[in-house]
């Protein structure tokens, strides 16, 4: 008798998860879960080859560059100091945004100084702790802010 | 009864992915005097990426040296462009705009004022020291998402 109750049981809670979880799935997001994968990641130049991604909401960036709020440009003829100026707006506008350094795919950097393109990669390394995003680097002549070495057009897929 | 309860359920999840091709568009940031967006969030609707667009015969030529013909005949392109894709200058999201002297750049702001009239895009200027054509100020590659 105790055996029958229990099997009749065991068969409703079955039924009942069932249930449950195609109810938790009507109220979900559609996309709740972003699927990401880095191909081919280069770590010693922090970048991969391609991000494929699938899901989230898809975020185009101006370019940006070491000047600040008001456009004055940040640590002039310093290399080191722009990089960190321009990595700081960039978090600045992703936070505003409602992401992260690391929701960034792809980026596009423009540069007056290509000779220090390895001291740019190499601070890049810090920047991203899930994985480096695709990557071009190109020479430019001049940018927006005049004196800057170096301004990032970026495409991120936040979460959401 | 419980099919029904059931199916239900279903089509709600099933109109729950309908709803998410529908687009959402959020200017973040905008700088009105730079006519254009800090960033630009989208979800949904459907991606376009566009070549870089110059100014081009008809006449050789005939726009040598003159930015505001050139920079009309380019958005006249990206025009023809959309409309072929089934979209207008306010589905564009993002802008790179290479030019040949950045000092252009204050006239570039004047006249995009006019053609945006619900929200600037993302847009980096860049300046390159030559495009396809020897008499070419300005190339444009824009990228739109449409409804």
């Amino acid at each position: 008798m105790r055996d029958l109750v229990m099997r009749y049981l065991r068969c409703d809670l079955r039924r009942l998860a069932v249930f449950v979880s195609i109810l938790l799935t009507s109220f979900a997001p559609p996309i709740s879960a972003q699927e990401r994968e880095m191909i081919i990641p280069v770590p010693q130049s922090a970048y991969s080859q391609a991000v494929k991604v699938k899901g989230g909401t898809l975020l185009f960036l101006s370019g940006v560059g070491p000047a600040d709020e008001k456009g004055v440009l940040s640590a002039p003829g310093d290399f080191r100091g722009q990089v960190r100026a321009m990595w700081e707006n960039m978090r600045r506008i992703m936070a505003k945004a409602g992401g992260s350094l690391d929701d960034i795919v792809t980026m596009t950097v423009y540069t007056t100084e290509r000779r220090w393109g390895e001291i740019f990669t190499d601070m890049r390394k810090d920047v991203f702790k899930s994985g480096y995003p695709s990557s071009a680097f190109v020479e430019a002549r001049k940018l927006r802010t005049p004196g800057a070495f170096l301004e990032i057009q970026a495409i991120a897929v936040l979460k959401e | 009864m419980k099919i029904v309860v059931v199916g239900s359920f279903l089509l709600l999840n099933l109109v729950g992915f309908a709803s998410a091709q529908e687009l959402k568009k959020e200017f973040v940031d905008p700088i009105p005097q730079d006519s254009r967006s800090t960033a630009v969030k989208v979800k949904g609707g459907t991606m376009l990426f566009l070549a870089g667009h110059t100014a081009s015969q008809p006449v050789p030529d005939a726009d040598l040296g003159n930015f505001d013909a050139q920079f009309k005949a380019t958005f006249d392109k990206i025009k023809t462009t959309l409309t072929k894709a089934g979209g207008t200058f306010d589905d564009i999201v993002s802008m790179s705009v290479f030019m040949t002297d950045l000092r252009y750049i204050p006239q570039f702001n004047k006249l995009t004022k006019e053609l945006f009239k619900n929200g600037y895009p993302a847009v980096t200027f860049v300046e390159v020291s030559h495009l396809a054509r020897p008499q070419s100020l300005i190339e444009i590659q824009p990228i739109a998402v449409i409804p």
